[in-house]
């Protein structure tokens, strides 16, 4: 008894606490675990380190990855980061979700300056608080930047198939931050377009009517119709535009995932989608289908997020980055990831330039994709394009 | 605890002003008076088994949410393995979750009833967790949802559109309180529960097996909530926290109507329903319509005690 | 004699004091948070004592935050003061609210501060001019710069304080009053408690320290949101603490509040997918071997124990 008790405790602090060696190179990262991007994104993550070290690892030793959950609390968020630094003695932070969370680890962050290459938290709130870090990375496009990225993608749409022309949009948008900051983010950026707003309550959040706003649509008659929701709301909303009748030539959605199965829906079939990839990239990028190939292999399920091949990114990225810069310390380590150049399973080659605010952004580009057939294609960017838009959109 | 009400004077009178507005409503903004009876439907109906627990057994279940959404993904479990329609997979929920509620019953909430009254409530939060992070391990929190074609049905009248499927909350929740009525007037169940509900001591004394009651009446209330999330899941997606909103909503409506009110707690549904409808039918103010709910909720329960206390 | 009790008190706070010296900033990160949600769980309690159930917890917490940043960021006093402003404005919003509803009792009083506190988030939210609207408001800096360390002590000041008053609530004349209206507010009456004024005056001075708490917790993470601020985790961690370390006490709640806050980041090293289904196991497994809680259980325990020093066991 004393034994197994004593083996307990053995087993209890060594799972923590000692890990590998002491010469292994640890990244350190931060997700929320219990939600499917956090638990997608640590598994890429894994396998990214997995492959790295099956290689060889770099410099000469091997990579470790340390997740700890930041169960979407601020306050969890941040003492992961402490975590990291004071016992695991992480030398990179990585992950990173949501943007509420982020801000609340952005003081610990600062107080460690360790590097921090971030994939998620698209708030420009967050932005203001990274200004002029030098040691901050960030990989996800601001929600700025989205918008502005679409405006481009339906500039150069337009330009390629003369019959789709866009003069008046209606945005319905989730009431809470994510919905209210995409909807404010387009307006400056669509300054051509009439736009009309209008939130809804979120099913994710008690909601799941959406019939006032779609009739508020349809009386605008506009030429897109927009909504940024959740995964929750995808299908719902589909079905009451349909029960009430609005069909706008183009229907397009903007949840950060889809919910599983969305294809298999007659009313699917047309719908634009917003967003980062889609399985359909595998077609057109080598990265991208050794990715898709690797990851079902190893966890026998499908990437349903694109925070799985972000996750992947956000290794290579820094693992390329010590391998330039041949060392772990910092400004070496700062000038390495600021030439990087890693084409990525999103299909993009990541580089790191500046924003509005901060010196090193990621992926600046969104991708405006379309449900074809219960499948996402990839419709601009034209060079990963894997389909020819459908239009209009009928609604069946 | 007062599970029938008889009706009044005062309520025939509620009933004329009720009877004048829905035809104003009718005029004015007709869609806000169906959507808003719609959604209304589904919050009394999730409300009613609830109310039965608080009625008879007096706990106030902070899993109740759960409960349907577990309802929910066993219906959709039904949809994706054997190709069951979720209106069919009723029937088998009713039966599994019969059995789920009387385990749960057993289990714990037997050992709970003798502890201070709060450890209720700490008890079924900590079922509630248990239970979405269930759903989170077995499904991920990716959502899901079947399609289904008949859910988008509409009918036309004259200028307006309106979707006709939605109409099945509201009859599920007419339909389930007249059951509910009948149940605990007419069988002995239902007899025994109402008077366990309103004094459990004295109902023992008149030979009234109490823990047999409770187990029945939980067993059946968490029953009807699993058959109501199947029927939940027809229009909406299901995803590890899709239950607890209700379970907060449930509580407002229950509060609202008084405990052991059940028509309060339908036409409080419908109220609600129709009170948010409204708001959001103005554009550019949907934003406040969660105010209207919790405002008039507040309205009635202040107004209710200072009768009270002026009586 | 009366010295002699303090000790212990003193050399525990002594103790909680130099604990950052000891250990590294994660603990310090871990307990400090740990400690918000026990002085909401304490502050909870207080109210319960008078048998009212509040769960509007959450409510005047987002409200002490959003006071809190808006003043500093209007008037850029020092952020104690804006803490303290946090506090008053959740306790002047408390007493005001407090004379309307505390007339209602039990459920009917638990679910009115439930929608008071959801009325707040969606005001908030829905007044971008004032509020930031959805997105919140950012401060330009966090207090003490995110020094965890002086962060730690803070918060640990704030939980004294709550504890002191949660203790002189306990044993001076409020304690007997409270007592009595939970346990019959007829009898409370006729021996000349005022039933209303006392339950106004504890409601707004645990709706002040929930607000003072919101207050402290955006200075350190340096942003309010209406969706964080007014988190449900603000009121049903809290509630679980409390409940779970017992009810009616001061020690109760600290106890329950240090154990569930330890457990949750125990758990969550541990087990990195599905912990929270353990924590929830573990809830309901407590509530029914525990029934009076931790603080029940170690009373038991004690009394098992003959004193060493001969009194009565």
């Amino acid at each position: 008894m004393k034994r197994m008790l004593a083996l307990a405790v053995l087993v209890m602090l060594g799972a923590g606490l000692v890990a590998v060696g002491q010469d292994t190179i640890k990244l350190g990262a931060v997700l929320p675990l219990a939600d499917i991007t956090g638990a997608q994104g640590s598994k890429a993550m894994q396998l990214a380190v997995d492959e790295i070290n099956a290689a060889g690892g770099i410099l000469g030793r091997q990579l470790e990855l340390i997740v700890i959950d930041d169960e979407n609390k601020p306050e969890k968020g941040a003492a992961a980061i402490d975590l990291l630094a004071t016992v695991h003695n992480v030398d990179v932070f990585i992950g990173g979700m949501s943007s509420g969370v982020h801000l609340g680890q952005i003081p610990t962050l600062k107080k460690y300056e360790k590097v921090t290459v971030w994939i998620g938290a698209a708030s420009s709130l967050v932005e203001q608080a990274v200004v002029g870090l030098d040691w901050y990375f960030h990989v996800h496009p601001w929600d700025y930047l989205q918008g502005a990225s679409y405006v481009e993608g339906w500039a150069a749409i337009a330009e390629e198939y003369p019959l789709i022309q866009i003069e008046k949009a209606f945005w319905a948008y989730e009431e809470g931050a994510f919905g209210t900051s995409s909807f404010q983010g387009s307006l400056v950026a669509h300054a051509d377009w009439e736009n009309i707003g209008e939130s809804f309550k979120s099913a994710l959040l008690g909601g799941g009517d959406y019939r006032s706003v779609l009739r508020h649509a349809q009386e605008e008659d506009p030429d897109i119709f927009i909504w940024v929701g959740y995964g929750a709301d995808a299908l719902p909303i589909m079905e009451q535009a349909r029960e009430i009748g609005f069909t706008p030539a183009l229907f397009v959605g903007s949840p950060p995932g889809w919910p599983a199965d969305f294809g298999e829906s007659p009313l699917a079939n047309g719908v634009v989608a917003y967003g980062m990839w889609a399985p359909s990239i595998k077609d057109v990028s080598p990265v991208s289908q050794h990715f898709w190939d690797a990851y079902i292999a190893a966890f026998g399920e499908e990437p349903a997020t694109y925070f799985a091949p972000l996750g992947y990114t956000n290794v290579y990225v820094v693992a390329e980055a010590i391998t330039r810069a041949g060392t772990l310390d910092r400004e070496p380590l700062i000038e390495a990831l600021e030439a990087t150049n890693y084409v990525s399973p999103l299909g993009e080659t990541l580089t790191f330039s500046p924003s509005n605010l901060i010196e090193h952004q990621g992926f600046s580009k969104q991708k405006i994709l379309q449900w074809q057939n219960g499948a996402q294609q990839v419709l601009w960017p034209f060079e990963y394009a894997t389909a020819l838009p459908m239009y209009p959109f009928t609604g069946r | 605890m007062r599970l029938l009400r008889t009706m009044r004077r005062g309520q025939w009178v509620l009933l004329a002003v009720t009877g004048g507005i829905v035809v104003l409503l009718m005029l004015w903004k007709p869609y806000a008076l169906i959507e808003g009876i719609q959604r209304g439907g589904l919050y009394a109906l999730i409300a009613l088994p609830m109310a039965l627990i608080l009625g008879v057994v007096g706990i106030i279940n902070l899993a109740h949410g759960e409960f349907m959404m577990l309802g929910a993904y066993a219906a959709y479990w039904f949809r994706v393995s054997a190709g069951v329609d979720p209106l069919v997979a009723m029937i088998p929920a009713l039966g599994a979750f019969f059995l789920v509620g009387a385990v749960t019953y057993w289990l714990t909430i037997r050992r709970a009833l003798k502890a201070p009254e709060l450890n209720q409530l700490l008890l079924t939060f900590g079922m509630a967790m248990v239970g979405a992070e269930f759903a989170n391990l077995m499904w991920t929190s990716q959502p899901r949802k079947p399609s289904l074609s008949y859910v988008y049905s509409s009918m036309a009248l004259g200028q307006l559109r309106f979707g006709t499927y939605a109409f099945i909350y509201t009859a599920g929740a007419i339909v389930l309180l007249i059951v509910l009525l009948a149940f605990l007037r007419r069988t002995r169940l239902g007899r025994a529960a109402l008077a366990v509900g309103q004094n459990p001591r004295g109902a023992r004394l008149v030979g009234i097996d109490v823990n047999r009651t409770y187990l029945l009446i939980f067993g059946l209330s968490i029953a009807l909530v699993g058959a109501i999330g199947a029927m939940f899941l027809t229009r909406h997606s299901v995803f590890p926290s899709a239950g607890s909103p209700f379970t907060m909503k449930s509580f407002c409506l229950i509060a609202m109507s008084g405990i052991g009110n059940l028509p309060g707690i339908v036409w409080g549904g419908f109220g609600l329903g129709v009170a948010e409808a409204i708001v959001l039918s103005f554009r550019g103010y949907g934003g406040w319509a969660d105010v209207v709910f919790f405002a008039v909720l507040v309205a009635v329960i202040m107004a209710r005690s200072y009768r009270r206390h002026a009586a | 004699m009366r010295i002699q009790r303090a000790i212990p008190y003193v050399l525990g706070a002594a103790l909680a004091g130099v604990l950052p010296l000891l250990t590294g900033a994660y603990l310090e990160q871990v307990a400090g948070s740990t400690m918000i949600y026990l002085t909401l769980a304490l502050s909870w309690d207080m109210l319960l004592r008078s048998g009212q159930l509040g769960f509007g917890t959450h409510g005047f917490f987002g409200l002490g935050s959003y006071a809190a940043v808006l003043l500093f960021l209007e008037t850029d006093i020092h952020p104690f003061l804006s803490i303290a402003f946090g506090g008053l404005v959740a306790g002047a919003v408390a007493t005001l609210i407090g004379l309307a509803v505390l007339r209602l009792r039990g459920m009917y009083f638990a679910i009115t501060t439930l929608a008071l506190a959801s009325i707040f988030s969606v005001v908030l939210r829905n007044l971008p001019q004032v509020s930031g609207g959805p997105e919140g408001k950012m401060l330009p800096s966090c207090i003490y710069a995110g020094d965890t360390t002086k962060v730690y002590w803070l918060i640990l000041g704030l939980a004294l304080l709550t504890i002191v008053v949660s203790e002189v609530f306990e044993r001076t004349r409020i304690h007997l009053a409270l007592t009595s209206i939970r346990n019959d507010e007829r009898v409370a009456k006729t021996s000349g408690v005022n039933v209303f004024w006392y339950l106004v005056f504890v409601f707004a001075v645990t709706s002040a320290i929930q607000g003072i708490a919101g207050g402290t917790y955006a200075h350190v993470f340096g942003f309010v949101s209406p969706e964080g601020s007014f988190s449900a985790n603000f009121l049903l961690l809290p509630l679980a603490m409390a409940l779970l370390g017992g009810i009616h006490s001061t020690w109760g709640p600290v106890l329950g509040g240090l154990v569930l806050g330890a457990l949750s980041e125990y758990l969550k090293l541990q087990i990195p997918y599905g912990h929270l289904l353990v924590y929830g196991a573990i809830i309901v497994i407590v509530t029914l071997f525990l029934p009076q809680g931790i603080r029940g259980m170690l009373r038991a325990a004690m009394r098992r124990v003959p004193s060493a020093r001969g009194e009565k066991p």
